[in-house]
Formats: C-alpha cells, sequence, structure tokens
C-alpha cells in the first residue's frame, strides 16, 4: 500500500512552537453527530476523541499537534460519507475518527478506500466485517453478545425475545443471537424492530407480557431503546416476572452515557462492554474511553512517521502493544479489531457494578473460534415422555 | 421451520492457485480475517489440495493440467479469480464449474460471501448430482420392475401383483427397484433350481450368489 498523500491543507507542515517543543501539525477528521436520536452516544465520543487530542497537544514529549477538521452529520446516515469525502477534500486529514451507527460506517468504507483513508471506529458493532481501512476499537459479537448469553443463558434461561432498531445492528445481533439461543436450547419467542427514534412501544410490551420469556434482548438505540425500558419497568410493576432479576433486559452497547436518560427505569437490567466507569472514573462511559484510546494509538503511530499510511499501520499493529488509558492495548493486524476486557455490569443508581470481568479477549469479529459446547456447556438432555 | 444458519467457517483450509501478486496477499488477508488456513500454491496445487475445503483459481492464466481432477469435477467449492473478461477465459472457468467468483483487483471485501456462496452451491450442485444418479438408476430399472410384476402375477392381475410388489419394498424397507430385483433373482432361482433336480446335483453354483 502506498504512504499516505498528504497534500497540503491551511498548516499542513507547518511546525509550531509550543513551549519548548517542536510539534508537527497533523489534521484528523472528527465525524461525530451533534444532534439527532443517537446524540448522548455521539457526544460520548466525541469528548473522548477531543479529549484525547487536548491532552496529546498539552504533552512536550509528544512531537505532533492534532488539529481536529470537524464535521457534524446531525445523526443522518446519508450525510456521513458526503462530509467525510469533505473532510479529504478540504484538508489534509487522512485519519477520521467517527460513526456510531453500522449504517453509518457502511456509508462511509467508499470514501475512505477512494481517499486512502482510515476510521477509528470507537463503537461496539456486530462482527462480520474487517476491512483495511476501519480500525475497530470497541467490542465485536465474541467481546460482548456471546458472553453475555452465556452468562445470561445459565442465571435466567434460554428462552429470549429479541428488540432491535430497524438497521444492520439490529438485523445481524438478533440473527447471532438467533443462533446462540438455538445452540443453548432455548427458543426466540419474538423478534421485532423498530424505526430509529420510534417510541411507541406498547406492541412490543404487550408481545413480550404474552410470550414471558426469560429475557430481552434489546438493540433499540436512543430514544426507542429509553422509552422500552420506562415502559418494561411499568411491565414490572404489574407482574413481578418482568422485573429485572427475573427476567432482565441486557444489551450490548448500553453505557453511562445514556443513564441520565434511562433514569431509574434501567436499574437491575444488564450490559456488557469493555469498559464500565468506576467512582471516580477516568471515562464517563466505553464509547468515551475507547473513542479516547482511538486517538492514543493513532497519535503513538503517527508520533514516530507523521506520514504513515495503512502499510505502516498495519506493521505497527503487528509488531506492538500500545498503551492507552484503558491499559496496554493489542490490534489484530489481520482483522484489524482491538483486544479487549469483557465486562459484564448491573445498573445500579447511575452506574454499573461489575458482575464478572474477563481481561485481554482477542476479536472473533466472524466468529470463527466460537464453540457452542464451551460456551454453554454440555447440551442439557431432555426427558422424552 | 429451520433455518439455513451461517456456517462458521474457523479452522476451514482455502488454497489459492494463483501466482504470486498482490491479489494473492488481499485475499489472504481477508481469509485470515475470517479465521480460515490459506496456502499460496502455483503453478500446481499440491497433494494437499485435495482435502481443501476451498479453491481459489486464477482464471487468467490457469489451465487444466493444474488441477489434480477432470474439468467440473473438483471435490470441493471453486471460486474463479476473474481479471480479464476474455470470453475463452470465462470459458475456461465454466467449464471447471466454479461456484463463485471474485473479481481482480481484490479490494477489502467480497471474500467471505464469495466463500459462502461457493460453497452453498457446491453443496446444492452435489445434492442435485446424487438425485439424478438415483433417478437414473431407478429409471434403469424399469424392466427389472416389469419382470417382476409379470413374476407376482402369473399372468393374472398386474394391479394386484404391483401392490404387493410395493408392499414387499415396504416390509423389506428397500426400494420398489430393490425389491423387484430380489424378486426376480428369486424367481430364476427357483427356476434353476427345478432344472437342477433334472440333471441330478449337476448344477451351476454362480446362479446361487
Amino acid at each position: 500500500m502506498p504512504r499516505m498523500p498528504r497534500p497540503c491543507g491551511a498548516g499542513c507542515g507547518a511546525l509550531s512552537f509550543l513551549g519548548s517543543s517542536l510539534k508537527r501539525r497533523i489534521e484528523i477528521g472528527i465525524l461525530y453527530s451533534r444532534s439527532g436520536s443517537y446524540q448522548l452516544v455521539s457526544d460520548a465520543c466525541r469528548m473522548g476523541a477531543m479529549r484525547a487530542i487536548a491532552d496529546i497537544n498539552a504533552d512536550r514529549s509528544s512531537g505532533i499537534e492534532l488539529v481536529p477538521v470537524e464535521r457534524d452529520p446531525q445523526s443522518n446516515a446519508d450525510r456521513y460519507a458526503t462530509l467525510c469525502e469533505d473532510i479529504f477534500r478540504t484538508s489534509s486529514a487522512r485519519h477520521v475518527v467517527g460513526c456510531v451507527t453500522s449504517w453509518s460506517r457502511k456509508e462511509t468504507i467508499p470514501v475512505l478506500e477512494k481517499a486512502g483513508g482510515m476510521l477509528w471506529y470507537a463503537c461496539p458493532y456486530e462482527g462480520f466485517e474487517a476491512n483495511e481501512h476501519v480500525v475497530y476499537m470497541h467490542a465485536c459479537p465474541n467481546q460482548h453478545l456471546v458472553p453475555l448469553m452465556a452468562h445470561v443463558v445459565p442465571r435466567f434461561g434460554a428462552n429470549g425475545f429479541l428488540l432491535g432498531s430497524n438497521y444492520i445492528w439490529g438485523w445481524e445481533m438478533n440473527r447471532v443471537a438467533r443462533d446462540l439461543i438455538a445452540d443453548a436450547g432455548g427458543k426466540v419467542l419474538g423478534e421485532r424492530y423498530l424505526r430509529i427514534g420510534e417510541t411507541d412501544v406498547s406492541r412490543l410490551i404487550a408481545e413480550i407480557r404474552a410470550t414471558r420469556p426469560n429475557f430481552i434482548l434489546n438493540n433499540l438505540i436512543g430514544t426507542s431503546s429509553y422509552a422500552f425500558l420506562a415502559a418494561y419497568r411499568d411491565l414490572g410493576d404489574e407482574d413481578a416476572a418482568f422485573r429485572p432479576e427475573n427476567c432482565p433486559v441486557v444489551s450490548c452497547n448500553l453505557t453511562e452515557g445514556e443513564l441520565p436518560a434511562i433514569g431509574e427505569t434501567g436499574k437491575g437490567h444488564l450490559s456488557v462492554g469493555p469498559y464500565f466507569a468506576p467512582r471516580p472514573a477516568a471515562f464517563a462511559s466505553s464509547f468515551e474511553a475507547s473513542a479516547y484510546a482511538s486517538v492514543q494509538v493513532m497519535a503513538e503511530v503517527l508520533s514516530r512517521d507523521a506520514d504513515a499510511g495503512p502499510a505502516e499501520f498495519s506493521k505497527a499493529f503487528a509488531e506492538r502493544r500500545f498503551p492507552t488509558r484503558l491499559g496496554p492495548i493489542a490490534i489484530d493486524a489481520h482483522s484489524q479489531h482491538a483486544t479487549l476486557p469483557v465486562i459484564i455490569g448491573r445498573i445500579a443508581d447511575g452506574f454499573f457494578e461489575v458482575v464478572s470481568r474477563e481481561d485481554e479477549v482477542a476479536p472473533d469479529p466472524y466468529l470463527s473460534r466460537y464453540d457452542p459446547a464451551k460456551t454453554f456447556g454440555r447440551p442439557r438432555l431432555r426427558v422424552v415422555s | 421451520m429451520t433455518r439455513a444458519r451461517i456456517p462458521n467457517l474457523g479452522g476451514a483450509r482455502a488454497f489459492i492457485l494463483h501466482r504470486p501478486h498482490p491479489t494473492v496477499q488481499a485475499i489472504t488477508r481477508q481469509l485470515s480475517a475470517i479465521g480460515l488456513i490459506t496456502v499460496d500454491c502455483w503453478p500446481e496445487l499440491p497433494p494437499g489440495a485435495l482435502a481443501a475445503d476451498f479453491v481459489f483459481f486464477d482464471a487468467d492464466l490457469g489451465f487444466d493440467e493444474q488441477f489434480p481432477w477432470q474439468p467440473g469435477e473438483a471435490p470441493m467449492p471453486l471460486v474463479a479469480l476473474i481479471g480479464s473478461e476474455a470470453p475463452g477465459r470465462i470459458e475456461w472457468a465454466l467449464s471447471h464449474k466454479a461456484d463463485a467468483q471474485l473479481l481482480k483487483p481484490v479490494g477489502n471485501a467480497g471474500v467471505y460471501s464469495a466463500l459462502l456462496i461457493a460453497r452453498q452451491s457446491f453443496e446444492a450442485r452435489k445434492h442435485l448430482a446424487g438425485e439424478i444418479a438415483s433417478l437414473r438408476q431407478r429409471v434403469a430399472e424399469r424392466q427389472t420392475i416389469v419382470r417382476a410384476v409379470a413374476a407376482l402375477s402369473k399372468g393374472s392381475d398386474d394391479e394386484r401383483a404391483y401392490a404387493q410388489l410395493r408392499s414387499l419394498a415396504m416390509s423389506w424397507q428397500i426400494s420398489v427397484e430393490d425389491a423387484a430385483r430380489r424378486i426376480v433373482a428369486m424367481t430364476s432361482e427357483e427356476g434353476t433350481g427345478e432344472e437342477a433336480t433334472g440333471e441330478e446335483g449337476g448344477d451351476d453354483q454362480s446362479y446361487r450368489a
């Protein structure tokens, strides 16, 4: 692969003095929505990236100064590709930290391929992708859904009700969940999708009440998810079978950043992620922590070779681990996915209490090492009468 | 209703029959990310290829002698790597019955769907071929069935004789054709036995096999 071309925009290649150190200015793209239905997640990621940029710029021992080039797609999936293109056209940036939904990431990939750019993706996603123009810095299914189901099934039962927002994250997560539930000997009692931003959840609640699952897998995002949790809390008040200790709502993308919007209604439900904020916390959520680590790893490579392109990054991933505020991070050079801790947390009063933790889980984005017997134990024999 | 589940490809072996080229690196990177074990080779497929789960082959410079099987008889799914769309080359790739294709240059994606499509269409083709072979075999037994029905009816009711043949097949738990063959063998044995008695032990044992 060629090294990254660096057509000079304003300030490119200029050297600035910061204190006594000589720093090379490097522009990087920031592509997070500042409004819309999943704004809380987007803001958390943006906050992490901006904090990392500020910390690196303030660090006199670092030889680079990162200059953010920011665009706001306003939660409109169609705007990500054009704004990413705009970043590449109007600046010297070739690295972009951004995208929250898989829909927007997939829209952006053709632009990255054309421009030789690289996207640092700081959100959990559904797996089954390994593009060399993307570095996947948050969890994939063997780091979220598989361990979550392995935790839930023996404690609550294997019969699940699957929910999702109507786009690729929900569709693919629920596809994997169907396989996992079948392997665990359970049944999928329902599978329902809501348009992004939809808050009428009455039918879902009625179906859950009628089918009485052991757990609910929640792949709704943003306001749909908040509306569902609120309505489900009311259902639990009417019928104890739907309280979190009996039939939890489990998620792979719910973090502290959304607890203010969820309030009391989330209490007792479960989520999985690579980071839950201790108190006092360095980061407010895993989204913020992962975006921060993305900029740290990027800066670590660029500070040694400011013109590093995909080939140099790939080499660095193969050879090194990266110290980040999350601890040392390894990135698999073939799939460009990060090795991460897997933590299952239960929502308490405004924070997650850690229920289980496993460190350094290597990524397996295509679930090619998934073993049902290891995940769920030996299949239970049923009495046939 | 059972759903066709996306297979787990972890640990599967893929051979890439292509001269050293960035295309091979691009395919290898994707295969490794998906969890397959890859082997590059050129110009011949090594013996180990017979146990491969997938073979990717170059449609641009490939030739029949590279393969340890006859064209169209590969024992695993094949993926053609097509660069030049010259009709002659496509014709050649078709003669090998590629189950999926990838266009060169190979970029960042495409290998995963090629694997799934190749595997599905290979399995479907194998299943159909098996079904056709079994139907052919049954068609070839038409005469045996006629003879068995004739033997059972002894010149009277053909319909009843055919029903009897079917119920015999069911109770023996074999196909109608196999049952017919058994009945024909039994009747000719009986015939041979009678003749043998007449010849006072001078029978040919090969009839009794």
